[in-house]
């Protein structure tokens, strides 16, 4: 965690104020992003994405399993994320745990959905084989690279990237008696393109002052009074909402917040798109 | 445990006037006419049952009864911080849910506890006093004996009265309450079958007093329009379920007085 002095809290926070902020940003401007797909071949789906300093990872396998007993028909998703200690010495053993199981939570909530399904970036019920016995099991892991704020945009943005990345193998199930367990065929050729249309982009909205920036850097979150993340799909509903910091806010701060970012979403999720063909469509001329 | 029937406080329901008019016509699946399985409105909220001073060996601790779902919250401290941590001049929270294994309907399913405790401390710590209790830990132990759905607000309600039992200088009273998207309608409160099958959630957790939202998550699908609905129909139960809460703060007083 950086140190900072009295006199650069006051620049951070002045800054903001008279939106100006100490890289040179306006206020609701996101640093560049960078989406690279495809950098972990030995998973399913994988992609890498830089948000000025802050670099994550994330990787999708699938493998199959056995859908859970309350929801046969669906697929099951499991999200999980890690601060690795090369981000920051203090992650190191238990130390980032914390961070990692909020991160995780709050991934989960923007890309599961309510617990009937609806809402869902992705369609759970898509990834069921042979109902009630068989199912793809999803499990997407995150990998925090390097800390520079604003983790779970990124970490949003690389999940929505690897999903778009992951191929999974076609299933040929062998007809069996009713009580055994079918035999299942995984051709070698990949197809099954995941449809990333429905998943949500994740805005978190920091308050320092009376005013929000949109992507922090770690010193200007060091700053925030609270932060408000929100998780908004194409068509402009709200998937996913979280409150992270310790003071409390005015309802109608939160209503505001909300509708800053339904507005900054749309052009996130446009460049976001933009940039996951760009990085597509750049692996598939390096072959 | 007390009996439900014994000194039940009255029901705080909602007023339906927040509603503007129409009542919501019940659509869900494949029900025409669907009512709650209790026999609750849509915006009415289970009677809460609240009592002070449950476990005598706490420095302050509560028990909660809201229908199905019990909890009992247990507070230590303020007293020494653990062994290696560092000297900080602010206090110190911690806090811990568990669920016992008969708490749910199949045994031993109460697993994200980890989650729920982060939770917890996330919704409490807006509103307590750090500054009263420098270089000391508080403890705050959740117990859920029965999960009955909307088990995290009920948590942190009782948790925030156990605060206040234990005399912990707080800013205001943390009243939390959750609300369940389904289909097209709003339900307060919702049981377990409700959450099940619910398309979306919104749980708040609020000091009234001051306005404040402390704590906020929000699941599925929604809209701008219903998500003030939800926020409008939460603040005010959250205010009602605060002054129930300021009652039985009061009462062991007024028995004493006897």
């Amino acid at each position: 965690m950086v140190g900072l002095s009295v006199g650069e809290k006051h620049f951070i926070k002045g800054g903001i104020e008279q939106d100006l902020r100490t890289d040179g940003r306006k206020r609701y401007t996101y640093r560049p992003i960078y989406v690279e797909t495809g950098v972990i071949p030995q998973a399913n789906g994988s992609a890498r994405v830089k948000l000025g300093a802050t670099d994550v990872i994330a990787s999708v396998k699938a493998e199959l399993g056995k859908p859970s007993p309350s929801y046969p028909d669906k697929g099951k998703v499991l999200i999980n994320v890690d601060c690795s200690p090369t981000a920051e010495p203090a992650f190191e053993g238990r130390g980032g745990e914390e961070l990692s199981s909020e991160l995780s939570v709050a991934l989960q909530r923007c890309l599961l959905g309510g617990k009937s399904g609806a809402g869902a970036g992705i369609d759970l019920s898509s990834l069921s084989i042979v109902e009630g016995k068989i199912c793809w099991d999803l499990y997407i892991e995150g990998l925090v690279v390097s800390s520079d704020g604003n983790l779970l945009d990124a970490l949003g943005a690389a999940v929505k990237a690897a999903l778009s990345n992951t191929a999974l193998p076609k299933v040929q199930v062998a007809s069996a008696a009713s009580d055994e367990q079918p035999e299942v065929d995984l051709s070698d050729e990949e197809f099954l393109q995941f449809d990333t249309s429905g998943i949500p982009a994740i805005i978190t909205l920091t308050k320092v002052g009376k005013h929000y920036i949109v992507d922090g850097t770690s010193e200007e979150e060091s700053q925030m009074s609270s932060a408000v993340s929100v998780s908004v799909n194409k068509q402009g509903r709200i998937c996913g909402l979280t409150k992270r910091g310790g003071a409390g806010l005015n309802p109608s701060v939160i209503l505001d917040m909300i509708s800053v970012s339904k507005h900054l979403s749309e052009q996130l999720i446009n460049k976001l798109d933009s940039e996951i063909a760009a990085a597509e469509a750049c692996e598939e001329d390096e072959f | 445990m007390a009996g439900k029937g014994a000194a039940t406080p009255a029901t705080y329901s909602p007023s339906l006037t927040t509603v503007k008019g129409k009542k919501k016509p019940p659509i869900f699946a494949d029900d025409a006419n669907w009512v709650r399985s209790d026999g609750r409105h849509f915006h009415q909220c289970r009677p809460a049952f609240l009592r002070t001073n449950a476990v005598n060996s706490a420095s302050g601790s509560a028990y909660a009864e809201f229908g199905n779902t019990k909890v009992i919250v247990s507070v230590f401290g303020p007293r020494e911080s653990k062994k290696a941590m560092m000297y900080s001049d602010v206090g110190r929270l911690n806090c811990n849910v568990s669920y016992t294994t008969f708490a749910t309907v199949h045994r031993n399913q109460g697993s994200d506890s980890k989650e729920l405790s982060s939770m917890l401390y996330k919704a409490l710590e807006g509103a307590i006093i750090l500054e009263s209790f420098p270089k000391t830990t508080v403890d705050v132990f959740a117990l859920v004996l029965e999960s009955g759905g909307s088990d995290l607000p009920v948590i942190i309600s009782c948790a925030s009265l156990a605060l206040a039992d234990a005399g912990i200088l707080l800013y205001d009273l943390v009243a939390a309450v959750s609300v369940s998207c389904l289909g097209k309608n709003l339900v307060i409160d919702p049981i377990l079958e409700e959450e099940s099958h619910q398309d979306g959630s919104f749980m708040i957790s609020c000091m009234p007093s001051r306005n404040e939202v402390t704590q906020l998550t929000v699941t599925g699908e929604w809209s701008t329009p219903k998500i003030s609905e939800a926020m409008e129909l939460c603040l005010d139960a959250c205010s009602k379920l605060a002054k129930i809460m300021r009652s039985s703060l009061r009462e062991p007083l007024s028995a004493s007085e006897e």
